[in-house]
């Protein structure tokens, strides 16, 4: 398991640009032939504080967080400071002079800044030296920083170019780092953020309509959409409050739209009538939760795993509903394409659950294929409708999914009601009735049982101890897991891409066949234990959590299994 | 095959007799008949209370949302079919009360819609807590003693936000609201009208002849595009302890569906997934 990976930091204060010197930085390494990682350590401030991108980069995919750096690039004394307990003990830094530590490199990047005639040009500066330092080529390297700053106006745009060329001469002095990565060549690969991803995912899904109140860190989507809205033909409203956006979603979606919106546990908190509109009224709908830590407020730059339990109970009364969570960037693309069709398909909604590790990271990733996504819709096609002699919205079926009308559609009348009601949509209180169109929406439910998928298991099982993970703590909790069997352990990794319903039958006997499991659960409150309980009537043996609002690191979670699994 | 037009329905109406909502009903019916609209292209959305049941006994395409929240289904639903008209029915508490942040964004947006709210200053659906707009003192259910607030203005709310259109009208006179309701749906952007109408079981004090009594026809001396004039009009009726008809100000601004981007306009209903248009956007992260 442990392939070549090089691990960095890149630190400075929030407003000197270090999220695009690393998103920069990303894109150099990708194009060079590498496949990178990286996440935001950032403080909830626009100007001064510290604000840390750390980087695992290597010659396979590998995202997952590493606790310990390589190397340490920091704009400020404070973010050296700040780095410095990861840095290794024979790794390298930059920093200014004031932090004094014999591991720092006569490297002034301030000076660099003046020289290229800006002092907003130094996380560029930063950018290049580290890609020279890995062995990009300089072609790469200016080509790259001429076309991110190529809309900007003259001045900006040859400062940071100055600023990438100064840094390509000093770093023809420095040490090379990590000369056993072999980058590849040719390959067309793309980098991009979580929510990125997620927004280009929806796209290719076939989004239309999109309505969202901005919170941390879901409003990456908000803002993705917004941008494409007129090349994608995506209607989207900034909603008031997050009960105007949710209702906004239903009411979009019951007019033929593929309606989606993306907030946080505290907006989905206030969301949640509208949840239970949705199923009321079977409307389709996608909604993208991005967790951070709670409650209330809590930490609106950090990142936790806590919202599984509330958002399969969100709503009240009996919604049938699926839950998703990709474990990293380019799952986050297929289950935005695949999401619109899923709600679709049963009239639910579909739940996108990420974090702000994953929004806010970014990975390098193969192009997607788009071959095999649907092209079709599930609305009744308003050729059939114009035949028919009647139609009713909630009409009583097998699988307990009723052929969906748009209004408008055709000259059938679409009704449907918050209330109770009849197939014709109608208010009703009748006993009959109502326990018809319950036992209906139970039907609903069993269809989306069997649809669900069974959870990835990577290793055998069978008499091992059988780590559980689910959303962005897979990639590190399989990097652990690789490293366990290293260390001699029987281990193997299951993993749930779709929570709910859950695939109850066959994590049970997953969780029986194991030798012991161990829940990975970044939450306060054993949440991801909890649901497996929920699941399966079984409790993990053990569990292993964080609340910090941090991300596990592999040094981290390989140590506490490993003491778990010696114990 | 011809369409018929907008009709009563089949569902049996649960008003008390005597229920201003009547009156709403049938200035709604002759209105939709007057815009010589097919049915099926009209859209109804409701909140909760008794006012919005009026989309049931009509054959109309409906959407009875939650209590507060028809506005945010009205606009979205608006935004994805422009080719459906869409007029909203709801009460003083759920167009005031709970939804009150709906109603001041949805005046901003100025999405082509109706709002029609049915201001019986009560809550008849839950048997008689006062409403936003009960005046001061007044008894009810949940304020024995008189209710101690003073009462919402949404007239004066909605021209000092610049509403596009806003009237009031009352149930007791089916033609003159038609008329206005006619108006404010033909009326490019957002239209409010505020129909005062009795609750004969929950109100003893706001009765057909009270409303009678206090009501003004706006003159025709009032020049509605004036803001200023409507403001002070609003003002002086109420001083006066008068309740203005009519319309009180209307103006002209692009509704919200023009400063959509041009590829949205087809209705949504119509749209196919295009995976491969992805491809140009993903080309920027290569």
């Amino acid at each position: 398991m442990s392939n070549a990976a090089f691990t960095f930091s890149l630190a400075g204060a929030a407003g000197q640009g270090v999220q695009t010197g690393a998103d920069l930085l990303g894109r150099i390494l990708t194009r060079h032939g590498l496949w990178v990682w990286s996440h935001a350590d950032v403080e909830s401030r626009i100007r001064g504080g510290i604000n840390i991108m750390h980087f695992v980069v290597s010659d396979r995919p590998c995202e997952y967080v590493a606790g310990a750096a390589d190397l340490v690039v920091a704009l400020t004394a404070e973010s050296a400071a700040a780095c410095a307990p990861s840095l290794r003990q024979e790794g390298l830094a930059v920093a200014p002079a004031a932090w004094t530590d014999p591991r720092r490199l006569s490297v002034d990047l301030d000076a660099l800044g003046s020289q290229a005639g800006s002092t907003k040009v130094v996380a560029t500066a930063a950018a290049a030296l580290v890609a020279a330092m890995v062995g990009v080529d300089s072609a790469t390297v200016r080509s790259t920083v001429a076309e991110t700053f190529s809309s900007r106006d003259g001045g900006i745009a040859d400062a940071n170019r100055t600023a990438a060329d100064l840094a390509l001469a000093e770093a023809s002095v420095l040490p090379r780092l990590a000369p056993d990565l072999r980058p590849e060549s040719d390959h067309g690969r793309l980098f991009l953020s979580g929510h990125q991803a997620l927004s280009a995912g929806a796209v290719a899904g076939g989004v239309t309509f999109f309505s969202a109140y901005p919170m941390s860190p879901a409003t990456g989507c908000f803002i993705d959409l917004a941008a494409c809205a007129d090349e994608a033909g995506i209607v989207v409203v900034q909603a008031e409050d997050e009960v105007a956006a949710i209702n906004m979603v239903a009411g979009a979606g019951y007019a033929g739209a593929r309606a989606m919106t993306a907030t946080s546990g505290g907006g989905l908190c206030l969301m949640t009538e509208g949840v239970s509109l949705l199923g009321m009224t079977e409307t389709p709908a996608v909604i993208v939760v991005a967790q951070r830590p709670g409650p209330a407020t809590g930490m609106a730059t950090r990142t936790a795993q806590e919202d599984l339990t509330m958002v399969i109970h969100a709503g009240h009364g009996f919604v049938p509903r699926v839950i998703l969570a990709p474990p990293d960037v380019g799952s986050a693309f297929r289950h935005g394409a695949l999401a619109f069709d899923l709600a679709e398909r049963f009239q639910v909604p579909v739940f996108i659950l990420t974090d702000q590790l994953l929004q806010d990271g970014a990975a390098t990733l193969e192009p997607p294929d788009l071959s095999n996504l649907p092209t079709a819709r599930h609305l009744v096609p308003a050729t059939e409708l114009g035949v028919r002699d009647d139609y009713v919205r909630h009409a009583d079926t097998i699988d307990g999914v009723s052929p969906q009308a748009a209004p408008g559609a055709s000259r059938h009348l679409v009704v449907v009601d918050s209330h109770t009601h009849d197939e014709r949509g109608h208010l009703t209180d009748r006993p009959a009735v109502a326990a018809a169109w319950a036992e209906k929406q139970q039907r609903k439910e069993a269809s989306l049982r069997q649809a669900t998928p069974p959870p990835l298991v990577e290793g055998d099982p069978e008499g091992a101890i059988l780590v559980l993970a689910w959303g962005s703590a897979v990639g590190t909790a399989r990097e652990a897991v690789g490293r366990l069997r290293l260390l001699g352990h029987r281990t193997a990794l299951a993993s749930l891409e779709w929570l709910w319903p859950a695939p109850e039958e066959e994590l049970a006997s997953l969780m029986d066949e194991a030798a012991m499991t161990v829940a990975v659960d970044a939450s306060v409150g054993a949440v991801f234990s909890r649901y497996l309980t929920l699941a399966t009537g079984r409790r993990p043996t053990m569990t292993v959590t964080r609340l910090d609002g941090r991300p596990f690191t592999v040094e981290d979670l390989t140590a506490r299994l490993a003491q778990e699994v010696s114990a | 095959m011809t369409i018929p037009p907008v009709e009563r329905s089949d569902v049996p109406c649960t008003w008390c007799p005597g229920c201003g909502n009547f009156g709403i009903l049938q200035a709604l019916q002759k209105a939709f008949r007057d815009l010589d609209l097919p049915r099926h292209r009209l859209l109804m959305v409701s909140g909760i209370g008794q006012a919005t049941k009026t989309p049931h006994y009509l054959t109309v395409n409906t959407f009875n949302g939650l209590h507060g929240r028809a506005l945010p289904v009205a606009q979205a639903a608006r935004l994805a079919a422009r080719d459906m008209t869409v007029v909203v029915n709801s009460g003083d508490g759920d167009a005031y009360g709970e939804g009150g942040n709906h109603l001041l964004h949805a005046m901003r947006r100025n999405v082509d819609l109706t709002l029609v709210v049915h201001d019986n200053r009560i809550y008849g659906l839950t048997k008689g807590q006062a409403s936003p707009t009960t005046p001061t003192g007044q008894r009810a259910s949940g304020d024995p003693r008189g209710v101690v607030a003073a009462p919402l203005d949404p007239l004066a709310l909605a021209v000092s936000q610049d509403c596009s259109f806003v009237a009031q009208g009352w149930s007791g006179r089916v033609d003159a609201l038609a008329t206005l309701i006619l108006a404010a749906v033909r009326h490019r952007g957002f239209s409010l009208v505020n129909v005062l109408q009795p609750c004969v079981s929950f109100n003893s004090t706001h009765t057909g002849a009270w409303f009678r009594d206090h009501a003004d026809e706006i003159p025709g001396s009032h020049d509605p595009t004036d803001r200023l004039a409507a403001m002070a009009l609003l003002v002086d009726h109420g001083r006066r302890g008068r309740l203005p008809l009519g319309v009180v100000y209307r103006t002209e601004r692009p509704s919200f569906e023009e400063g959509l981007p041009p590829s949205t306009a087809k209705p949504l209903r119509e749209r196919l997934p295009e995976p491969s248009a992805v491809l140009t956007l993903l080309e920027r992260f290569r």
